[in-house]
């Protein structure tokens, strides 16, 4: 695909998922990136320190459709055509993919117990040449809302590329 | 101890570091926790295959690194935005050791922010990741 076809999908819903946030979730998460807090393990402690329930650490937004995306909760229709619409015809011919950039922002605390949901669009994309490869530049906002009240939460923003 | 306010922390202040020595149990225990199974993060065989050196790193393993060290200095819930690019990749036996400072105090009121620059690199001094981060903090009473 040339770079003119690719930007058709400029603005294109890739995922919808409703997630519920899993307590266990969280501390298994937050023992992968080697954080020992109490908070993250402790209702207790979490609750002392000002929170509804265990707080989700900063990353973690990235990986919780992984988790507690029960299928009797997805929206009709869903899940949407995913990333995979827009990196399958990129990758047909070979090539790898690599993430260049992740952006996070935080309007609040995301707390386990939650039900959101997750819903990415296609920012941007466009096409580099470095040292005889061609780079193609996927940038994916995922926005996480409250499903009761529709409050923005935070944002997820991926700058995946596929090299070939 | 993380700083409770503002009154405790300035431009060029330096948070505690986070060192750890990368292990391939580390990268299987971030590819359960993630649910990232790309086999590069954990089948040598293949990664061999595909010409490199090892099984190698997920970015997000680095970046949670780094987020892990900003809550440990800044607290747990504060954070307002964070970002890095991930710039080489991270391989097993490598020292990783995160590096933030304050850049800037911005704001004015109750509440003010403060931006940090953020990065992890290797003990050769080898940049891995490279960001920023915001994050609020009370200001100082009275």
């Amino acid at each position: 695909m040339d770079e003119a076809e690719l930007q058709r999908f400029i603005g294109q819903e890739v995922g919808r998922t409703r997630v519920t946030v899993e307590r266990s979730a969280l501390a298994n998460f937050a023992t992968a990136v080697l954080d020992d807090s109490p908070i993250y393990r402790d209702l207790t402690v979490a609750q002392g320190a000002g929170f509804a329930s265990i707080p989700a650490p900063p990353t973690f937004p990235f990986v919780m459709g992984h988790w507690g995306a029960f299928a009797e909760q997805q929206p009709e229709g869903a899940p949407g055509p995913g990333l995979g619409m827009v990196l399958g015809p990129l990758l047909a011919d070979g090539g790898l993919i690599l993430h260049g950039e992740q952006h996070f922002t935080y309007e609040r605390a995301l707390v386990a117990g939650e039900v959101v949901d997750l819903v990415g669009h296609v920012k941007d994309l466009y096409v580099k040449q470095s040292k005889g490869a061609t780079m193609t530049f996927v940038v994916v906002e995922t926005r996480c809302t409250a499903a009761e009240s529709g409050e923005l939460i935070g944002t997820s923003t991926s700058n995946v590329l596929v090299r070939k | 101890m993380a700083p409770s306010s503002l009154a405790d922390v300035a431009v060029g202040d330096v948070a505690p570091v986070v060192h750890h020595r990368l292990t391939r149990t580390d990268l299987v225990r971030y590819a359960g926790a993630s649910g990232d199974f790309n086999p590069m993060h954990h089948d040598e065989l293949l990664a061999t295959a595909a010409m490199q050196p090892s099984v190698f790193g997920h970015g997000m393993f680095s970046m949670g690194l780094v987020g892990t060290a900003l809550t440990n200095y800044l607290g747990i819930g504060v954070l307002r935005s964070f970002s890095v690019r991930f710039v080489r990749q991270t391989w097993p036996g490598e020292e990783l050791s995160t590096s933030i400072v304050v850049t800037a105090i911005t704001g004015a009121g109750a509440e003010r922010l403060v931006q940090l620059e953020v990065g992890l690199h290797s003990a050769e001094g080898e940049v891995k990741v490279a960001g920023q981060a915001t994050a609020a903090l009370p200001a100082p009473a009275g």
